[in-house]
């Protein structure tokens, strides 16, 4: 057998086994979803031992339980709402900002340092002072007050500088020769050429207020105003014994999300990888 | 972008099939929402029970409340109007035979009309 087709055996052997590997690998981490799914079609317990791989007599009527048991489509509303708020804002503000950071300019060291630094410190400890800052401007119980602490993410803005970065700085130039404002500049022609960079804004911007849980616990003052999180644990509350339909319920708040990603998935992988090279 | 190009696009179709199959399950949730819903009594042997009182119960979160009463008629038929709900419990009883056993009535949206494949059986017979 000459040397050259032993070898390309030898490749796809090995692709073979790559690939198996793999598909064993996205097997089981698609247990747990698979899991999920398979107690929201079903009315079984989910503490039964043995367990069951299969679900016995599905049916998708825990799904009906839950848009009609609690004010779901109320909570999907202001989930949309707000999450539709966060994405919008998070693409013009980081872009702009991120826009900002590729100039040079005094102090610029300084404000990275500091976007840097405020990165380490968790939302969690900073969230008296939000809370008391939203009071102020009267956005406790509002779509914009849910929305407030999401408008402008630091990650992100550090997606865009990288892929803003990646823009020849020539075609910047002739784009302000021909008279086009900063806003023109970042709207019309770099935003265009930074797709991945916008597709990992949306569908970050889009799962972190989706799946927001406490800053709407501590500033929504009604159950009208509550976001699909919210609506989880109350139902949670109400029906601890019905399995099936807090994980229909489950389900319908992660479809959504996981909707998203898979609409922008090949945008977003090549606008993390550019961040990462670039950054 | 044109129209062409915009059918092409993900972010175009998908929405849109999503509006169009929204769109046509609210059209036939529109024209079915009369809140009818009707079935048949038989007794052990499959024979028509007359004039027996069938109990529909509606889900009121955890438990079933008693909502309407009916007659069935001398073919066994019974028939119930302004049903709200989508969770339903149906029973009969009639003198001589008992109870039947509650059936558990599932639908799809509130006030779905329905007409049940299965009737509600008696465990005695008619003399």
């Amino acid at each position: 057998m000459p040397a050259h087709c032993s070898g390309s055996g030898m490749r796809s052997r090995s692709t073979y086994l790559r690939h198996a590997a793999l598909t064993l690998i996205s097997g089981v981490m698609l247990v747990p979803f698979y899991w999920v799914i398979k107690t929201a079609v079903t009315d079984e317990n989910i503490y039964a031992y043995p367990p069951r791989l299969l679900p016995e007599n599905p049916h998708l009527f825990n799904f009906v339980d839950v848009w009609y048991l609690i004010p779901f489509p109320r909570y999907l509303l202001n989930s949309l709402i707000v999450s539709a708020l966060v994405v919008a804002c998070n693409v013009v503000f980081n872009a702009m900002a991120g826009y900002a950071l590729t100039k040079r300019f005094p102090g610029r060291q300084a404000i990275l340092l500091v976007f840097l630094s405020c990165m380490l410190i968790p939302f969690q400890a900073t969230i008296i002072p939000a809370y008391l800052i939203t009071a102020k401007l009267g956005l406790l119980n509002s779509y914009l007050g849910l929305a407030l602490p999401l408008l402008s993410t630091i990650v992100s803005i550090f997606v865009f500088k990288a892929a803003f970065e990646a823009i020849p700085p020539s075609l910047v130039d002739a784009a302000r020769i021909d008279g086009l404002s900063e806003g023109r500049i970042i709207f019309r022609v770099l935003m265009p050429l930074s797709r991945a960079a916008l597709a990992t804004n949306v569908v970050l911007s889009f799962i972190w207020s989706w799946n927001a849980f406490l800053w709407p616990l501590i500033i929504t003052r009604e159950p009208s105003m509550q976001t699909l999180p919210l609506g989880l644990a109350r139902f949670l509350s109400y029906l601890e014994d019905t399995t099936g339909a807090l994980y229909a319920f489950a389900v319908m708040v992660l479809a959504p999300s996981i909707f998203v990603f898979l609409m922008a998935q090949k945008e977003f992988i090549r606008g993390l990888t550019s961040g990462a090279t670039k950054g | 972008m044109t129209v062409q190009q915009a059918l092409r696009n993900r972010w175009v179709i998908v929405p849109l099939a999503i509006a169009v199959i929204l769109l046509a399950w609210n059209g036939y949730v529109a024209l079915n929402d009369g809140g009818m819903v009707a079935g048949r009594v038989v007794d052990r042997n499959g024979r028509a029970v007359a004039d027996a009182t069938v109990i529909l119960l509606e889900r009121n979160f955890v438990t079933h409340n008693e909502r309407q009463r009916t007659k069935s008629d001398a073919s066994g038929h019974f028939r119930f109007s302004g049903n709200n709900n989508h969770s339903l419990q149906l029973e009969a009883e009639a003198a001589g035979l008992g109870r039947s056993e509650r059936v558990v009535v599932r639908l799809w949206f509130r006030a779905q009309n329905i007409v049940l494949v299965e009737p509600l059986r008696f465990a005695g017979q008619l003399p």
